[in-house]
């Protein structure tokens, strides 16, 4: 219940930011809502999956020309966009998943970075269609989401709506069987479930999420460029779920917020943000596995073990939430 | 089409693939002996030329210059690797692959960044010795003289390393390591001491190859990412951890980047990842790996 309370007033604060911040910072806000959500798509194959992708921006970068495209070679309306985006990037899902999930590991994880590689070059130089690495220009929202507030709240809805439906299917026996295949995938195997086929659909999930993150960036940006693509954007979403902490629903969303926030902030006085990036992201990995939420949760537990025990199971138990479990 | 021209190309991608072969040797190595992946292997690549570039412009005036500099740059690498594998590398030998993935990723940031502020953002260029500026002619075609470099020293670390995994006491050790690490260290051999040289011995491979690198062309910051790509495809099509594959992989990458050049410039890259795909999906250790360790 007390949870409860923590939504509510982060979304009350959400909900107010927009309207005292400068358009810059709105810019970040929306920045931090979109590839948030696209963090929180990867986490459904890292945090619950157990398996690591280095392609995930194929999904986003393919959501995003799907859009793209459509918006400027065929003045569609934003909403059918949006949904042509996640039906694309789902297909494209469905049919690289289709072999990525019959590896683990690091097989996996170069799998998909190959696969991405391969996204990425055929719209860099697929001049004719893609625009190859001119990218695409003009991509404009309808009018009534041309001010940046506008498309603040319009992309609020839609990424709260994608996340309620993530947490749903985090939630669901689907999320549940996820999280066996990740702790014994020989154990699931034997209860009779079909492995392949539920990483698969996992797969699809998280690829469409994806899209749909790929798709708000083109109206936002105004341009899309191959960029999206590569592996440099794949990394983007490891980087934000692993600083945020990937066995926490919110994670991947917190992960985003510290990424983002700090890319605005420290790119305004030094052009050396890899430098930083990487150093925070070394330190996280050698002092902190767990990212901020699980650090915070540790904290949590120790602070509450030291109390005088009133409940043990809400102690042992009950601050393990997400995707940790 | 010319046979000449065939010919020039052939040369050329077999150049390509020893220079690739350097790169992915150590990748592989590592990474069959730590189960590492090496994510800096092709950053490190790229110090070493930059390094041999440093060295070059001091010695310039000397006869040696390039020679002594592209010997002086991997044994630099050699120290810079220690020194990674000191710090960072042997903190994270018992984590998950995901978080010695990530911390290889974070150092292909950071050294990068190191790079643009010692070296700058402009182009470096090496400007050859006599030796090797003009063409060579090879049955009246002719080539660059410099690929014959890459290709003999590309060859003498083949060799190099079979030796030493073959003949000599620690290659042995090493080659046991890739089957069965715990094996090993229940024979009495300290396991930390293997993985140590064996990250020093993979990154002064990729120093050298660097320092060999630097005088093909200009030295461009970025030239790394592309390239540590294709290394990881070299890696999975010959097979992890295994030196023939890795050699076997690289000329094929090689060769088929050089001749796709020829009859479909678009296709080049595609093609190599549509390869590295079908591999994985049919023989996921590779060519010449053993399907040993899941």
């Amino acid at each position: 219940m007390k949870r409860m309370w923590w939504l509510a007033l982060v979304f009350i604060v959400v909900l107010i930011l927009p309207l005292i911040t400068g358009e810059f910072w709105v810019h970040v806000l929306v920045e931090i809502l979109i590839l948030g959500l696209f963090a929180a798509s990867f986490n459904m194959i890292f945090g619950y999956m157990g398996q690591l992708s280095f392609g995930h921006a194929a999904y986003y970068g393919v959501g995003a020309y799907a859009t793209g495209l459509l918006m400027v070679k065929g003045s569609v309306p934003l909403p059918i966009c949006l949904l042509a985006s996640m039906i694309v990037a789902g297909l494209c899902a469905l049919i690289l998943g289709y072999f990525c999930v019959r590896l683990t590991g690091i097989y996996f994880a170069i799998l998909t970075l190959a696969f991405g590689q391969l996204i990425y070059y055929i719209i860099f130089q697929w001049y004719s269609f893609t625009g190859g690495d001119d990218g695409l220009q003009g991509i404009i929202p309808p009018d009534v989401l041309l001010s940046a507030n506008a498309y603040y709240y319009f992309t609020l809805i839609i990424v709260v709506a994608a996340l309620i439906a993530i947490w749903r299917i985090s939630e669901s026996p689907f999320g549940y069987t996820m999280r066996a295949i990740r702790e014994n995938t020989e154990r699931t195997r034997f209860i009779g479930i079909n492995i392949r086929r539920y990483m698969l659909i996992n797969f699809v999930i998280a690829g469409i999420f994806a899209g749909l993150a790929g798709a708000l960036w083109g109206p936002f940006n105004r341009s899309i460029a191959p960029d999206l693509c590569t592996w440099h954007q794949s990394g983007i979403p490891v980087f934000m779920t692993v600083i945020g902490g990937p066995f926490n629903f919110f994670g991947p969303m917190v992960g985003s917020v510290i990424y983002t926030f700090l890319m605005a902030f420290v790119t305004g006085f030094t052009e050396y943000w890899p430098l930083t990036i990487g150093l925070i992201i070394t330190c996280v990995v050698l002092f902190m596995p767990g990212g901020v939420l699980g650090l915070c949760e540790k904290k949590i537990r120790v602070f509450r073990s030291r109390a005088p025990q009133l409940d043990p199971i809400e102690t042992t138990e009950g601050k393990s939430s997400g995707y940790g479990g | 089409m010319d046979v000449s021209l065939l010919i020039a190309q052939f040369m050329s991608g077999l150049s390509r693939g020893m220079m690739l072969f350097l790169i992915a040797s150590g990748l592989s190595l590592i990474f069959g002996v730590m189960n590492i992946l090496n994510f800096a292997h092709a950053t490190l690549w790229l110090v070493g030329a930059y390094c041999c570039y440093t060295f070059w412009y001091v010695l310039q005036e000397s006869a040696l210059g390039l020679w002594v500099s592209i010997g002086l740059a991997a044994i630099a690498l050699a120290v810079i690797g220690w020194i990674i594998e000191v710090i960072l590398i042997r903190r994270v030998y018992d984590r998950d692959l995901p978080e010695q993935l990530l911390l290889t990723y974070a150092m292909v940031l950071i050294v990068g960044d190191l790079i643009k502020l010692t070296w700058g953002v402009e182009d470096r260029i090496i400007v050859r010795p006599n030796l090797v500026s003009g063409p060579i002619f090879l049955f009246d075609i002719p080539l660059d003289s410099y690929f014959i470099v890459v290709i003999l020293v590309g060859i003498s670390v083949a060799i190099g390393l079979w030796l030493f995994l073959q003949k000599t006491r620690y290659g042995h050790i090493v080659r046991a390591a890739v089957f069965s690490r715990e094996m090993v260290s229940a024979l009495g051999i300290p396991i930390p001491r293997i993985y140590t040289g064996v990250f020093v011995l993979g990154i002064f491979i990729a120093g050298l190859a660097g320092a060999v690198q630097a005088p093909v062309g200009s030295i461009t910051l970025g030239m790394d990412m592309a390239i540590i790509i294709q290394a990881f495809c070299v890696v999975v099509i010959g097979g992890f951890g295994s030196l023939l594959g890795t050699l076997v992989g690289s000329i094929i990458v090689g060769e088929v980047y050089a001749f796709s050049i020829l009859f479909w410039p678009q296709g080049a890259l595609v093609l190599i990842f549509i390869v590295t795909a079908v591999i994985l999906i049919v023989r996921p250790w590779g060519l010449f790996g053993t399907p040993m360790r899941v």
